[in-house]
């Protein structure tokens, strides 16, 4: 009964979401949005039973406790919840199972006499008291195992998990599974990674045999997951490190390559630095950096890779470049972040010096400024600001105040005479 | 270290699409790490260490209370009614709908009528006899303008037009007021649910200095009725571990400004010591200049068109304010400058949410802003002119959001990390990192009830060295509208490595559950109480105190207006090791509930302030029960006697005997009131005795440090927060007092009716009235009735109007008249007597006589059968004398029996031994015989009433025993009269005076010898009222007299 009304809510809830970009003449008709209830399980339904409302209650009482971490007191209720799975009339008790596995958890995650059994037990009992939650509860089962240590555990649970085949898969499944190969390649890249550093002689064949078996095991499941758009920070950082190790650059660098410029991913800044660090330890030419930092300049101005674009820009030694180091070292003051950082500063005192070499340096300054004069004043400039930095930088006051004339020469500041009357 | 990226984030899918995923379980993201990332240990490669994305612990916070404690003293407040609107409440609704839409309601017909009224004053005889000179009415309405009760200042006049066009003025078009209505009634229920304006909420707190024990800073609040003043309240958060901590207003006053409108969103943000606030009403805006040496300083007011949604003051550049109102426009108000309009959406950003709330921030950037909606958010940069926006989040698949999931509030968290916003749904909080759009650096299932409206996210401070775990976690504290729900969820992270939330979220207090902490309160006072605590939450606010000892401050606003702290203290570790908890625990507690056993010791400063606080409100009521009852059954004597100064001491003799009722009564908190009445006492007793200022700090610092979270449940509240409570309830209580509805009003109208010189008619009427009262009390003092013959002659009078003769219609005996009659009974009976004079009936009547022969057939048949029932019936009573009753009256055996079987149901079933029939008929009969027996010749017509009462009382107490027994007697008794009484059925005062009234009365004297010797003297003349009959009365009462 309780997914009757779910797939309701669902079902207009989809229907809304298809018509929605088609007419936006409505969109102003009906001022307020409702929202859904949020507790479907603690909501009284219609056909309840009491053995319905004393469990329902029952789970009210223990997500209470919860909430306000009284972990003894929903461990007392929860020693009576599971009576629940004597109903015979709810047509799938799978989310009372998952309620359950959860429930259960947290609280033996702060009940202060835990046991590693009692884990297991309850990740056991629900692992396989369904076929729908099979995975998910396999993959925390091994995360819990990593956590306490238990690397080779973890390991065979996920082989196991790994092996499972049940039917049709859904799309959520099929993602499960994907993460669950992942992390197991994941766990024989961790393997490997201490083989290889326990192996003191590389041209021992059986050690070598048997990294070269991890590293095979690992790297069939982490290309397969690269596949997949999304966010695999730490599969590719292992991948390309056995890649590297077994010196295969083209794949390493097509891998990175993939994962930074394909734009079925999302635009992940790590992605930029994954690439420009692998470049640069390959000794790429700087082209090749400038270019990829061109691209992270886009999305992440802010990113201190910057300073190092704009190091590389000034020495390029072309015009266009030094105006657009001027500009990238700008746009970084402009964040919050980098206000008060003596090296950017510097930078950019640099990078002015190196431009003032050339003959219309006020011209491009007061170009970059044009956007900024209405606020950068008050951003940088204020006699607060130099109260500021003379306390805490005066070095930074100095760069500073040197540089003032020169962004905003039209308007008079009061950064250096405030800061030195105070 | 604020400007890194984090160089390895947890692995997810990127999953375009609209979310699919439905809610179907309650349990949120309990008990599950999500992913887990692993790191290499620096020092040997086989180190290894896992951090999961939700981390199992967090820091442990812990009330030192038990409850939310008020920070101001109640005021008098509008309170928005806590249940939905009742739609069939037709007179509030009618009152809003007349108050709102006057034009609608009264246009027309104003319209029709306007040639009829002369609204100009002395022109009368220009326009005419027919139309009605207004002047009086005009001055009525602006007597009206009074803020008083519009019904209070009376007038015949006015009240006499309104019962002339009640009728016709209020004829509203249905179609008109069912729409206008109907859209009333939705927006009441939807406010009460979800009250988007509230967005962001009313309630700021600056941080001034700090101090050693204590953070000073001041809190900005809206006040006054209708929330429309601002209020700059300098408050302190005093806070020494060991000592109950408390967020005081060091009885400072604020600094008051009156606005137009109620105050919806308080907007704040600091820059060396300068402070911008920008504050929001429906449709203006404001900004205050404020510092902690200056006085707040208005600048500049803009008033919206539209209803304004959000406003954000900039924390880069004070001054720069945005503002972003319904009709789908952001501004960047540059306070002094002027309004830029940055960015301006008809429709939703993603797909139609049916919504034009908008909301707008900043973000690391001066110049790039969030735009956000209920669909998601974008960065906008506002730099170039036709502006570049792309995403920042939005509802879909990639979030993992749910179906049905809707934005609620941003928040750029700009203190925490310059890249970070806060984004909350209905079910989850987000943290999104600007320099990754679209993908959640963390997600967190709140589990709250209703959407959060605010939040407040308080920075870890990573300076503080106290704890050796690393930095601190940044707390995020939501907080929702109707349900006055309080969240508090940590993270960590964000920077060197991913984030991470620590620990599972935390509830924290709410008002409306403060009560169950407190003593119990008298029903219609709870309720007082209940309805102003269960007001939604309005705002939410934080103080933290770092330095030295760390404490949590959170604060919360009502809609009543009031304003609620809780105080969290971090739960160390290491304070734990030097005393163990649970020993710690256990004597804490058995302090608190025999404080007596404590020696008095130091404190004597503390004790003093608690003990002068009791002492100085005794006379007013306190939150236990010990005085409350007596107040609330004479609440006017007790608002007089307070003034009296006479009355006191008998008030407090009252009260110390009341105290004792008290202790009897108390079931539920009997510590409590223990407590309470302790201090009380010891305060009465001059404070000789500081035990209960020393309890109240061993209770406070027991509950707030050492109980550990399981154990939470269990702390009670510390005296001082009782008292505090206690006054806040009193002085609750007092307003509401006054908010009483006034005496019902009636308007009279008597006189608006009346026809020209009907005055001296009156005036008779009147004196008649009169003489007609003193006759009546001449005749109780005598005892005597008040019979027509009493009345006096004035009376009498008026009243002897001849009426006509009574119409014997059987003297007419022409068909027409006999037609004529029965037509003036009714139709049938006319109908009937048309159907009998044409014979159309006759079939019908042929065998409604057939049927009535079976019938009787059947009847004596069965007779037979039932002589031997009835004769085994009666065998259980004596049957000799039933046998000389029978002889006595002459009665045939077989008529006999049916008398008796048939009396039987009529007589007291005392004879059959049914005692459960016993008791009533004895209990009505008692009453009435007396009366005559004491009064017993004066006045007949008395005389005979009381005993025709008690006929026909007797009929219905034994009908029901007479139906159960009914059938014998209708089978046996087939005669004339018998049936007769049977059709008639409950009229059993018919059939006795058939038979001899002696045949009663020896029945009388069997009963009475058969059934008991306890019945009374009254009780004898039972039996013969059960007779039911005037004559068979009369003649019983010939007996009883002699």
């Amino acid at each position: 009964m309780m997914d009757d009304l779910e797939g309701e809510l669902g079902l207009v809830e989809d229907l809304e979401d298809d018509n929605d970009s088609s007419d936006n003449t409505s969109s102003r008709g009906g001022k307020k949005s409702r929202f859904p209830p949020v507790n479907l399980m603690c909501v009284e339904t219609s056909k309840e039973t009491g053995f319905h409302q004393s469990t329902r209650f029952c789970l009210e009482h223990i997500r209470e406790a919860m909430l306000h971490h009284r972990w003894q007191e929903a461990a007392e209720y929860m020693a009576c919840y599971p009576q629940m799975f004597e109903d015979t009339t709810v047509s799938s008790t799978k989310h009372y199972k998952e309620v359950i596995w959860r429930l259960s958890t947290e609280i033996l995650h702060h009940h202060h006499n835990t046991k590693m059994e009692d884990y297991n037990h309850i990740y056991e009992r629900i692992k396989h008291s369904g076929v729908k939650h099979y995975l998910m509860i396999s993959l925390e089962h091994s995360f819990h195992l990593l956590l306490h240590g238990h690397i080779e555990d973890a390991k065979r649970h996920l082989l196991a998990a790994e092996s499972w085949r049940y039917g049709k898969e859904s799309a959520a499944q099929y993602q499960k599974m994907k993460l669950i190969q992942a992390y197991r390649s994941l766990l024989d890249y961790i393997i490997w990674c201490d083989k290889k550093f326990t192996l003191s002689d590389f041209n021992d064949p059986v050690g070598n045999q048997e990294m070269q078996n991890y590293y095979r095991q690992a790297s069939v499941n982490l290309k397969e997951i690269l596949k997949n758009p999304g966010v695999w920070d730490p599969f590719i950082l292992s991948y390309v490190e056995m890649l590297e190790f077994y010196e295969d650059h083209s794949e390493a660098l097509n891998v990175l390559n993939d994962y930074a410029y394909d734009n079925n991913f999302p635009p992940n800044p790590n992605a930029h630095v994954f690439l420009y660090q692998y470049l640069k330890r390959h000794d790429a030419p700087e082209k090749k950096l400038i270019k990829v930092l061109k691209v992270l300049h886009v999305s992440v101005p802010s990113h201190e890779l910057m300073l190092e674009y704009s190091s590389l820009l000034l020495q390029s030694e072309k015009n266009s470049h030094i105006h657009k180091a001027v500009e990238v070292v700008l746009e970084m003051l402009d964040f919050a972040c980098w206000r008060s950082d003596l090296d950017v500063w510097k930078c950019l005192k640099a990078v002015i010096q190196k431009l003032q070499l050339q003959e219309d340096w006020r011209k491009v300054v007061l170009e970059k400024m044009e956007v900024r004069k209405d606020w950068w004043p008050v951003l940088h400039f204020t006699s607060h600001h130099a109260r500021k930095d003379s306390e805490e930088n005066p070095e930074l006051m100095e760069v500073k105040a040197s540089l003032k004339e020169v962004l905003c020469p039209d308007i008079t500041l009061k950064y250096a005479a405030a800061g030195v009357n105070s | 270290m604020e400007h890194q990226f984090p160089p390895q984030l947890f692995p997810s899918f990127y999953n375009s699409g609209p979310p699919e995923s439905v809610l179907r379980h309650c349990a949120g993201d309990w008990g599950c790490y999500d992913r887990v990332r692993a790191e290499c240990g620096s020092a040997r490669a086989s180190n290894w260490t896992f951090t999961p994305r939700h981390q199992v612990r967090g820091e442990t916070w812990r009330h030192t209370e038990p409850l939310p404690v008020p920070l101001l003293r109640p005021r008098k407040t509008f309170l928005w009614p806590s249940k939905p609107p009742d739609p069939l409440d037709f007179r509030e609704h009618m009152q809003n709908f007349f108050m709102d839409h006057s034009q609608d309601a009264f246009g027309y017909m104003g319209e029709i009528l306007s040639e009829n009224f002369n609204f100009k004053e002395g022109t009368r005889e220009r326009n005419q006899k027919n139309s009605v000179n207004m002047g009086k009415m005009k001055n009525v309405l602006d007597m009206l303008e009074f803020q008083m009760c519009h019904k209070s200042n009376w007038s015949s006049k006015l009240n006499g037009f309104g019962a002339l066009l009640s009728d016709v003025v209020h004829s509203v078009p249905p179609e008109l007021l069912g729409s206008l209505l109907y859209e009333e009634l939705t927006e009441q229920r939807e406010r009460m649910l979800f009250f988007e304006g509230a967005t962001g909420g009313a309630l700021a707190f600056i941080p001034f200095s700090e101090g050693g024990s204590s953070q000073h800073g001041c809190l900005l609040y809206p006040g006054n009725k209708g929330l429309n003043r601002l209020n700059f309240h300098n408050v302190e958060l005093q806070h020494c571990r060991g000592r109950s901590s408390v967020l005081t207003t060091g009885g400072s006053d604020p600094i008051r400004f009156h606005l137009k409108g109620p105050i919806r969103q308080i907007s704040s943000a600091s820059l060396f010591n300068n402070c911008c606030v920008a504050v929001r009403s429906d449709h203006l805006c404001g900004v205050w200049r404020f510092g902690e040496g200056n006085d707040p300083r208005l600048l500049q007011v803009v008033n919206t068109a539209e209803v304004a949604t959000c406003v954000s003051a900039s924390p880069h550049v004070l001054g720069e304010v945005l503002v972003a109102s319904e009709s789908g426009a952001a501004n960047l108000w540059t306070v002094g400058k002027g309004m830029q309009k940055v960015r301006e959406e008809d429709s939703n950003l993603y797909f139609n949410a049916k919504s034009s709330w908008r909301w707008c921030e900043f973000s690391a950037h001066p110049r790039v802003m969030l735009y956000a909606d209920r669909t998601g958010v974008e960065l906008t940069d506002i730099r170039s002119s036709p502006v570049s926006c792309h995403t920042l989040f939005h509802i879909s698949n990639t979030s993992e959001c749910r179906s049905g999931e809707r934005l609620i509030l941003s928040r750029y968290l700009g203190d925490v990390h310059s890249f970070h916003h806060l984004i909350t749904t209905q079910y989850s909080a987000y943290v999104m990192d600007e320099r990754f759009p679209c993908v959640p650096m963390l997600k967190w299932d709140h589990m709250m009830e209703s959407p959060p409206l605010f939040c407040h996210v308080l920075p870890g401070s990573a300076s503080s060295g106290s704890v050796v775990g690393g930095d601190r976690t940044t707390k995020v504290v939501l907080g929702s509208y109707s349900s006055q729900e309080i969240t508090m969820l940590q993270y960590s992270g964000g920077r060197v490595e991913a984030c991470f939330s620590r620990g599972p979220p935390l509830a924290l207090h709410r008002p409306r559950e403060s009560l169950r902490h407190l003593p119990v309160q008298i029903p219609h006072r709870l309720d007082t109480a209940t309805n102003r605590l269960s007001s939604p939450a309005a705002g939410l606010t934080c103080v933290q105190k770092k330095g030295g000892e760390e404490c949590l401050c959170v604060v919360q606003l009502t809609e009543a207006g009031d304003i609620f702290y809780q105080i969290l203290e971090p739960d160390h570790p290491d304070a734990d090791t030097s005393r163990p908890p649970a020993a710690e625990t256990l004597p804490g507690r058995k302090d608190a509930e025999t404080p007596e056993r404590k020696p008095a010791e130091h404190l004597a400063q503390d004790s003093q302030l608690v003990v002068t606080d009791t002492t100085s409100d005794e006379d007013v009521i306190g939150p236990t029960q010990v005085v409350p009852r007596y107040v609330a059954e004479t609440p006017e004597r007790e608002q007089t006697s307070d003034s009296e100064d006479s009355e006191t001491e008998a008030k407090s003799r009252w009260r110390k005997r009341l105290e004792l009722q008290v202790i009897v009564n108390d079931d539920p908190e009997p510590d409590h009131v223990a407590e309470l009445d302790r201090g009380e006492t010891d305060g009465a007793e001059a404070g000789k005795e500081p035990g209960g200022a020393e309890e109240t700090l061993r209770s406070s610092s027991s509950s707030g440090r050492v109980v550990p979270p399981e154990q939470a449940t269990d702390v009670k509240p510390s005296k001082d927060v009782l008292v505090t409570w206690k006054h806040w309830l009193q002085r609750l209580r007092k307003k509401s007092r006054g908010k009483r509805p006034r005496l019902h009003f009636t308007t009279r109208t008597d006189g608006l009716l009346q026809l020209p010189g009907g005055d001296a008619r009156v005036s008779s009427e009147d004196e008649r009235v009169q003489s007609l009262r003193r006759d009546l009390r001449a005749c109780m003092s005598n005892r005597s009735l008040l019979l027509h013959s009493a009345v006096s002659a004035s009376l009498r009078a008026p009243d002897s109007v001849p009426l006509p003769d009574v119409v014997d219609t059987g003297a007419w005996t022409d068909e027409l008249s006999q037609r004529l009659t029965l037509s003036w009974q009714s139709e049938d009976a006319w109908r009937a007597w048309w159907e009998d004079k044409l014979g159309l009936n006759k079939e019908e009547k042929v065998k409604a006589l057939r049927r009535k022969r079976r019938r009787e057939k059947e009847a004596k048949r069965a007779s037979g059968q039932r002589r031997e029932l009835s004769g085994s019936f009666t065998s259980s009573v004596s049957y000799q004398d039933l046998g000389g009753y029978s002889d006595s009256a002459g009665w045939s055996s077989a008529a006999s029996q049916g008398g008796w079987s048939d009396s039987e149901g009529l007589m007291p079933l005392s004879v059959r031994g049914t005692p459960g029939a016993t008791t009533p008929s004895t209990v009505t009969c008692e009453t009435p015989v007396p009366t005559p027996t004491t009064t017993p010749v004066k006045g007949k017509q008395g005389d005979q009433q009381t005993p025709s009462t008690s006929c026909t009382q007797r009929p219905e107490a034994t009908s029901a025993n007479r139906r159960s027994s009914k059938r014998p007697a209708e089978d046996d008794l087939f005669t004339p009269q018998v049936r007769n009484f049977n059709f008639l059925g409950e009229e059993g005062g018919v059939r006795s005076p058939r038979r001899t009234p002696r045949v009663d009365l020896s029945r009388d004297d069997f009963v009475w010898s058969g059934f008991s010797q306890s019945l009374s003297q009254g009780s004898q003349g039972r039996p013969g009222l059960s007779q039911s009959s005037q004559a068979s009365q009369k003649k019983k009462k010939s007996r009883m007299g002699f």
